[in-house]
């Protein structure tokens, strides 16, 4: 099979022996999980428990009026414990329902539903009542995505296959072993959507998955046109904007959205419970992740609970090298998140978690810019990191924003390839939120919810 | 758990980062010098040995002492005062007295970089600045040259191939020059431009040897440290402008300074544009200009004057950015 591909790109090393191949085990139901009450992205929930609330496991715990919002549900049967902020993996603090599981596992799933005879409608609010969000790291609602307006038709939706951060593995073993979920996840949303085409593409060091995937379509597609397209390995490829482009050739117009060029993207994680919430009436309350990583005795593909604190997930599952341990990821190491301990819960966007030791974590000192330009040759969007980054060092956000503030997928490429080690990634973070404010504060639009 | 916690590290992603260093690079720069700059020392003496180690030292010197001057934190272990001492030593006549060369070591360091706000701030090639500085000062040593392979026998002062064409001399005049002198076999063109690659002529230190300045080139290409569209650029101008001004192109790529400041000068990163448009022009121009300060201009040579006026206009070369991703031209009407 001819691999495609967009132009550019990076090669950081992959660094996923320790996990590649290796059978996704679930692990035992831990004694407590805190819940956040928000992990989407959009307007915030409210809980629908109170404290001494006993709760079932796939109960709705909380949700909120308004289209941009999802329900979460209990991870565990048990009784909510305490109501209150904790941090999150995104190291802002948020409201947590924390449940102590009790013995029983009641479950109170919701029932069955047949994607392929039922109406669009009911498809859609399945969808939302299960709680699903884009699992691969925004947390965009699903049921948002596969409602476009009718001015911008969808012609194909693509199942991301490519996982192209180092250290993780996760989709890879899910796409192996539960590939007819998978697939299946996928030809629900075609249904859905009403869309005639639909692609998994994957990265050709995963030619195995391929093959795999390729084998089962035939018996989970429900008639509906799949195939997979191979895409060569390289950095960001599985990023929404690059993936787009090296399946069908086309761009995301700038401030725009997949669906201006006709197409959806979606998460193998999230196809797996999309497939589930129809065939077993399942809510999205647990996850399969990597855990791995140079200070991680135990490197694994797992599946957990949502909830599950990092640090509290049994050894034989988790067994980290305290000595060893220099930084923690939730995430891979291009785009990941550094937090400060392993109090934080796993979440619905949680893909991996990495526990980098000395080696691998580099804490060099930025140097002053050298302007060699590899920023520039090596950014995935093609924009100008150095000249962003001047831009917003003198104030000239508007200026920083013509050359692509706005554009850019803080995919990391600029910053890994920085000999002086500057943070670019964090310099754009910063400058686009100051533009942001400047500009909400030059011209003030009616609140969006 | 307090422990651990206490030991972890925060920061923005990426958390990790491909092994190029800005050390490493500049020590790509010196690999690729070292065999020219031997060869100078070969070429011309002890004079060549001792002009080098001058520039280097007062560089590195130079630059520790005003950033402590200034109380900033020294900067030794980026080696980039010692690429600019040497590409300094390297343009210079090997009989330059040491003291004026200190003197111009110390003027590219202090005033053409630190002034500016030391690595990375430095609007002209400093290596550059700092030969002008000397050029303009003391015209008479920096215009002086000595025969190579006579350093020690006997200095006697002689004209370089570009010095004889601008008297007045034609190609066959170098020739019939270098055969006189017994570093080509014979004054046949053929012979002349086999002298004038392998570098056995009067010059700078580091100016003779095209072939081992192309080595240097081949390794900073293959390291991916230099872009090879400015180098391309500006040989590929000087040798169409020198064809349209009815001058030999190719002796118009093989003598003087052009092979080196193409491969060495012009690819200095904080002087030259960032962007790929801009590098390409960048080197064009520089190109044209050498071509036309030989041909109208007062000096032999116009590639240090050449790449200074591009430098200034670097900035404005950096406003041609590649489309991005994406790209939407902007309507009249804002309609969003």
């Amino acid at each position: 099979m001819e691999t495609k591909t967009f132009k550019g790109g990076i090669h950081p090393p992959e660094r996923k022996e320790a996990t590649e191949g290796k059978a996704i085990e679930r692990i035992s139901t831990p004694k407590q999980v805190v819940v956040p009450v928000n992990q989407h992205f959009g307007a915030p929930n409210q809980s629908l428990v109170k404290v001494g609330d006993v709760v079932k496991r796939g109960q709705k715990i909380a949700d909120a009026e308004g289209k941009m919002t999802v329900p979460v549900h209990a991870p565990v049967a048990g009784t909510v414990k305490k109501i209150e902020p904790r941090t999150q993996s995104n190291n802002i603090d948020g409201p947590c329902i924390i449940i102590e599981t009790a013995a029983s596992d009641e479950t109170d799933f919701m029932s069955p539903l047949d994607a392929f005879s039922c109406t669009k409608e009911e498809a859609i609010a399945r969808i939302r009542d299960a709680g699903i969000v884009g699992m691969g790291g925004a947390g965009f609602p699903v049921y948002v995505k596969l409602a476009p307006p009718p001015n911008k038709p969808i012609n194909v939706v693509i199942a991301n296959g490519a996982e192209c951060e180092p250290y993780l593995t996760i989709d890879e073993m899910t796409m192996l072993e539960d590939g007819a979920k998978v697939v299946e996840g996928l030809a629900i949303i075609m249904r859905t959507v009403g869309v005639k085409k639909g692609i998994f593409a994957i990265e050709e060091n995963k030619k195995h998955a391929a093959e795999s995937i390729e084998k089962v379509i035939p018996s989970a597609a429900h008639g509906l046109d799949i195939s997979v397209v191979l895409l060569k390995t390289k950095y960001p490829q599985g990023g929404e904007k690059m993936l787009i482009t090296a399946v069908t050739g086309k761009e995301v117009p700038s401030g725009g959205l997949p669906m201006d060029v006709g197409c959806i993207v979606q998460n193998i994680g999230s196809l797996k419970a999309i497939a589930e919430a129809f065939t077993e009436g399942k809510p999205l309350i647990d996850r399969g992740l990597t855990i791995t990583g140079g200070a991680c005795k135990t490197p694994k593909n797992v599946i957990v609970p949502i909830g599950t604190v990092i640090g509290e997930i049994p050894s034989e599952f988790l067994d980290i090298d305290r000595d060893a341990l220099r930084k923690i990821l939730f995430g891979g190491p291009m785009m990941g998140t550094a937090v400060p301990s392993l109090d934080i819960p796993v979440q619905k966007n949680t893909s991996g978690v990495t526990m980098m030791n000395a080696a691998e974590a580099d804490a060099t000192e930025e140097g002053p810019c050298i302007r060699c330009g590899r920023c520039m040759r090596n950014c995935s969007c093609r924009l100008s990191p150095v000249l962003m980054n001047n831009a917003i060092d003198t104030g000239d956000l508007e200026g920083a924003a013509k050359i692509g503030l706005l554009d850019c997928i803080e995919c990391g490429s600029c910053s890994y390839v920085c000999p002086a080690r500057i943070q670019l990634v964090q310099r754009f973070r910063v400058g686009k939120q100051l533009l942001r404010n400047k500009r909400a504060a030059a011209s003030p639009a009616p609140a969006k919810a | 758990m307090a422990n651990t916690e206490r030991r972890v590290l925060l920061s923005s992603s990426p958390h990790f980062y491909a092994p190029t260093t800005a050390r490493r690079l500049m020590a790509n720069v010196l690999m690729a010098l070292a065999p020219a700059a031997a060869y100078g020392v070969v070429l011309f003496g002890l004079p060549a040995l001792f002009t080098i180690a001058t520039s280097v030292a007062v560089a590195v010197v130079s630059e520790a002492a005003f950033r402590k001057a200034v109380g900033e934190k020294p900067r030794f272990d980026d080696l980039s005062a010692i690429v600019t001492g040497l590409l300094l030593a390297m343009v210079i006549p090997p009989s330059t007295p040491l003291w004026m060369t200190a003197l111009g070591s110390m003027f590219a360091i202090v005033v053409a970089k630190e002034f500016f706000g030391g690595l990375g701030a430095n609007v002209f090639n400093p290596a550059l600045i700092g030969r002008a500085f000397l050029l303009m000062s003391f015209p008479a040593a920096l215009t002086t040259w000595h025969k190579p392979f006579g350093a020690l026998v006997d200095a006697t002062t002689t004209a370089t191939p570009l010095n004889v064409v601008k008297l007045g001399g034609t190609i066959a005049d170098v020739g019939k020059g270098l055969a006189d002198s017994g570093l080509a076999a014979s004054a046949g063109y053929g012979d002349m431009l086999k002298a004038l690659v392998l570098g056995n002529r009067a010059g700078c230190i580091g100016e003779s040897s095209i072939l081992l300045i192309l080595a240097g080139a081949l390794f900073l290409l293959v390291t991916k440290t230099i872009d090879w569209r400015a180098p391309l650029a500006m040989i590929t101008a000087t040798f169409l402008a020198s064809l349209a001004l009815g001058m030999d192109p190719v002796f118009g790529i093989f003598s003087g300074g052009v092979m080196f400041g193409a491969v060495f000068m012009i690819t200095d990163y904080v002087s030259a544009p960032v962007t790929p448009i801009g590098k390409l022009i960048f080197g064009a121009c520089a190109g044209l200009i050498t071509v036309m300060i030989r041909k109208f201009g007062g000096y032999p040579e116009g590639v240090t004057y050449a790449i200074l006026i591009m430098n200034a206009i670097a900035p404005f070369l950096n406003k041609i950015v590649e489309k991005k991703y994406g790209f939407v031209a902007p309507k009249k009407e804002a309609s969003k």
